[in-house]
């Protein structure tokens, strides 16, 4: 059972990946990726339980991503955070339209990536 | 460019100061930016582009110093090199700043571009040929900081 942690910014990868070991999760189950298509490779091979999932990403955005994940019968459980810095309506309603589970609007509250963390967790 | 599409950006910019480093920041009074002649000094810019009913680039500038005190209060620890941490620290921060104000521009749809970064002394910006640029100058605990808006529907 493993996190994975999708953002261009390493800096913001480091933040989540804090602010998850805050929350008792184990470095060993965080695995990252810098960009939707390097995700998108990771998704097919681990056994994922939850995304945090950035947007603004080179080669394949995010919610690109959600759509191929929505589409394929193996993945499309997964539950997926959205972690943005995109705070339109037309865009929050964008992603839902696409498949995401939950969205969060950066700057980010590690309270609240927490508290949603967990409730996905125990799913 | 409309009067209407400055103030989400400075509301975007003083909040995400204030989400990302808790720290306060003060806008001083848009002015026209004069390409040929301006006093202000900055070393690195983070730049973003915007399509679809505004096009044109935000982009927001520090000088050396600023930056790396800005980046060093984000990252909990003293960053000395002008490097990869400043770059990816300075390219989320405009992307944050850009997407936020979108939340207050809903009557245009707007996509941004991926952050890029310019380096170096007073460095040559890309602006849009024939549209001004508005200078939004900011007063931190960090020094000063520029936001620059060039935009047009
Ligand atoms: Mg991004």
């Amino acid at each position: 059972m493993k996190i994975l942690v999708v953002d261009d910014s390493r800096i913001m990868r480091n933040i989540l990946k804090n602010i998850l070991k805050e929350s008792n999760i184990d470095e060993n189950s965080i695995i990252e990726a810098q960009d939707g298509r390097e995700a998108l490779n990771i998704v097919q091979k681990e056994d994922i339980k939850i995304i945090l999932l950035d947007w603004n990403m080179p080669k394949l955005n995010g919610v690109e991503l959600v759509k191929i994940i929505r589409s394929d019968e193996n993945l499309k459980h997964i539950p997926i955070i959205m972690v943005t810095s995109e705070a339109a309506k037309y865009n929050v309603m964008e992603a839902i339209t696409a498949g995401v589970t939950d969205y969060i609007v950066k700057p980010i509250k590690g309270e609240i990536v927490k508290k949603k963390v967990q409730e996905y967790l125990k799913g | 460019m409309k009067v209407e599409y400055i103030n989400p950006f400075i509301k975007a910019t003083v909040n995400t100061f204030k989400g990302f480093l808790g720290a306060e920041l003060k806008a001083g009074k848009p002015y026209l930016f004069d390409k040929g002649n301006n006093d202000i000094r900055y070393d690195i810019s983070g730049i973003i582009g915007l399509a679809g009913d505004v096009r044109g680039s935000v982009v927001i500038s520090f000088p050396k110093l600023v930056a790396l005190k800005v980046v060093s209060d984000f990252l909990s620890q003293e960053i000395k090199i002008f490097g990869d941490d400043v770059i990816d620290t300075i390219g989320e921060l405009i992307n944050i700043i850009t997407g936020n104000a979108k939340k207050d521009l809903e009557n245009y749809r707007i996509m941004i571009s991926l952050p890029s970064i310019i380096k170096g002394p007073n460095h040559q910006i890309n602006w849009m040929q024939g549209v001004p640029v508005i200078t939004i100058p900011f007063e931190s605990k960090y020094g000063p900081v520029y936001l620059f808006l060039s935009m047009k529907a």
